[in-house]
């Protein structure tokens, strides 16, 4: 095994680099915003389901629509919608920053945390 | 339908919308990429979401999915969070490593990241299946409008439709016409939504947004006749909802065609606002499809057929006959068929030229003619076009599903193949060539456990159903490929490092 390909190596669970490790906490984040609402919605809806009495489901409406029609057919595509703005917003951001960086360090050979007094 | 007479306007309206889109596309400049049969003519965040909108389109968007809401009810759901949620793991893991990758096609970055023929080879054949698979639906779609179009059988639709899809391709070809999918997108959202308004208007509904104005037919439908779809769960297990809704997913991040989009994105911060954009251009779609499935109820139930069972094989047609129903001018249903239509030919089309790229660029330079040249793999493009155009309309004169159901097959097995393979071979650099062979071939027998082992062995039909194979089958093919890469020779340093600097652009170490 060559040790060299591995130091340099990609890893989503183990990222090395400082910024690779930022990317993935907001990726994390994301996914986790993006399974809750998925399975998180159904199993209320299925809940709902179980609990009400026949199909007080359908009579429960909110936007003109039951309540489950809502939440799945409306709700979630544009939660689908705010977290890409949410993502690409930090990682314009954090692009910025890295740009930042690569900027210093050539312009004065010191990282920002070097600079510091 | 079959003796129905050949509906005038609504072909002249057919007519002049695809005028339209050839005379809007030969005003355009080819960017990059038309050997690979991907050409699009765009430029910004908002030109890239239209042409990923527009890209995506298809008559299981515009025809399948109204037929599954009128069909089945809440189950239908799971494709429209399946078809939108699956742009976020596009967005957040895929987009902008593939934007940096810089190879124009699936079989390329799988060839290029594994460092293997084999691989290439395999991902090109899967590539090809998956669009055999896809376009069987989008013929469907096509047969039916066709059909309706001048009144004739199906079988017969099935063959006209596919001869003009051909003769679409090659008089575009010749021309050089280079899709415009800016328009395209505009063109089809205002054919789809419009009719919608006239239909909600008429009924006296909040027609400014038909999107939430079709919530009092389900009201009326309740109140008035005594109509309720079954409860979400009723006749389906949430397992398998929720198996459905993740295939979906997985398998748009993993659909050749759709990953293509990003390797043309102007930059990297455009091909991801180019995702959202692209999101929000669909899901405008999505949050209107249902409507069509919901008012097609309504007019039944007005007809004295509150409760008829509904027939599988017209259900995917409901977006049309709802319009019918509904009395609305006859111009208005001629542009909602010819925007079905348009959608499904251009589906048909990028998926054959797709599959042929994929056969003439991966395949024949590689087991049958090495020394072929650019000017061969070319020809070979357009010959195989031919052949898939050809095979797929032999596939689809009996018909196998509805449009929707079957396109989720295609959605399974590149969730199971492409989606895998991509994912680990950008966020794991440890997967190799040998990882990602025997994870795709893992997951083709996956894809299609269920008709061939199912019944020897029922439990793989429950865990692997045809059309949600990938929910437990894309993370099995993930431990494949980790346990078969950590048990094989590591990928190159140079893939390793190209991974690390160029794709995730680590500098500091």
């Amino acid at each position: 095994m060559d040790h060299k390909g591995i130091d340099q190596g990609i890893n989503i669970f183990r990222p090395q680099s400082g910024l690779l490790r930022g990317e993935v906490q907001v990726i994390v984040m994301i996914m986790a915003a993006w399974l809750v609402a998925v399975v998180g919605s159904q199993v209320a809806i299925w809940y709902l389901e179980t609990a009400l009495i026949e199909y007080w489901l359908s009579e429960i409406i909110f936007f003109n629509l039951p309540i489950h029609f809502w939440l799945s057919g409306q709700f979630l595509p544009l939660w689908f919608i705010l977290l890409g703005v949410v993502f690409n917003l930090w990682m314009d951001r954090h692009e910025s920053r890295k740009f930042e960086g690569t900027i210093r360090y050539r312009a004065t050979g010191r990282s920002k945390k070097e600079q510091q007094p | 339908m079959s003796s129905s007479p050949v509906q005038l306007i609504p072909l002249m309206i057919v007519a002049a919308m695809f005028a339209l889109f050839v005379l809007g596309g030969m005003g355009s400049k080819m960017r990059q990429a038309s050997d690979y049969g991907f050409a699009g003519n765009y430029s910004g965040r908002l030109g890239s979401g239209a042409a990923i909108a527009s890209n995506w389109m298809s008559a299981a968007s515009i025809l399948g999915l109204a037929g599954l809401f009128y069909l089945k009810g809440y189950y239908a759901m799971a494709f429209v969070i399946g078809w939108t949620g699956g742009y976020i793991l596009l967005l957040v893991l895929l987009a902008t490593q593939i934007r940096r990758f810089g190879k124009f096609t699936a079989p390329d970055f799988v060839g290029f990241r594994y460092e293997s023929g084999t691989a290439r080879t395999l991902a090109a054949l899967i590539s090809i299946m998956i669009s055999v698979i896809y376009c069987i639906a989008q013929v469907r779609g096509v047969a039916l409008l066709v059909s309706w179009l001048f009144g004739i059988g199906y079988q017969a639709a099935v063959v006209t439709g596919g001869a003009l899809v051909v003769t679409f391709v090659v008089i575009s070809g010749t021309l050089g016409v280079v899709r415009n999918q800016r328009l395209q997108y505009f063109v089809l959202i205002v054919a789809f939504v419009l009719p919608l308004m006239f239909l909600t208007k008429k009924l006296g509904y909040f027609w400014v947004l038909p999107q939430f104005g079709y919530g009092q037919a389900i009201i009326d439908l309740q109140t008035q006749f005594g109509f309720y779809w079954s409860e979400p769960f009723a006749t389906i297990s949430i397992y398998h909802w929720l198996a459905l809704c993740f295939t979906l997913m997985f398998g748009t991040a993993g659909l050749p065609h759709v990953l293509s989009r990003f390797y043309m994105a102007p930059s990297i911060r455009d091909a991801r606002w180019g995702v959202v954009w692209g999101l929000f251009f669909i899901s405008l779609i999505y949050w209107s499809a249902p409507a069509y499935g919901v008012l097609a109820r309504l007019y039944d139930a007005k007809a004295g057929l509150a409760y008829k069972t509904p027939d599988p094989a017209t259900a995917d047609l409901v977006t049309l006959t709802a319009a019918l129903q509904g009395g609305i001018p006859v111009w208005v249903v001629g542009l909602l068929v010819a925007g079905g239509l348009a959608a499904a030919f251009y589906a048909i089309s990028g998926l054959l030229q797709n599959g042929a790229a994929a056969f003439a660029y991966d395949i024949y330079p590689r087991l049958m003619r090495p020394s072929a040249t650019d000017s061969d793999k070319l020809t070979m493009a357009k010959g195989f076009f031919l052949v898939l155009a050809a095979a797929v309309l032999a596939l689809s004169l009996k018909p196998v599903g509805m449009i929707a159901e079957t396109a989720a097959v295609a959605f399974a097995l590149a969730g199971n193949t492409i989606f895998p393979a991509f994912l680990m071979g950008i966020w794991w650099s440890r997967t190799n060539a040998a990882g990602v062979v025997a994870g795709m071939l893992m997951g083709v027998l996956i894809s299609f456990s269920a008709p061939l082992l199912g019944g020897l062995l029922p439990v793989v039909a429950t865990l692997f159903p045809l059309t949600s194979s990938a929910f437990l089958g894309a993370p099995l093919v993930v431990v494949v490929m980790i346990v078969v890469s950590l048990l094989t020779r590591p990928p190159s340093d140079e893939i390793v490092g190209f991974l690390a600097r160029n794709v995730h652009d680590v500098k500091d170490r």
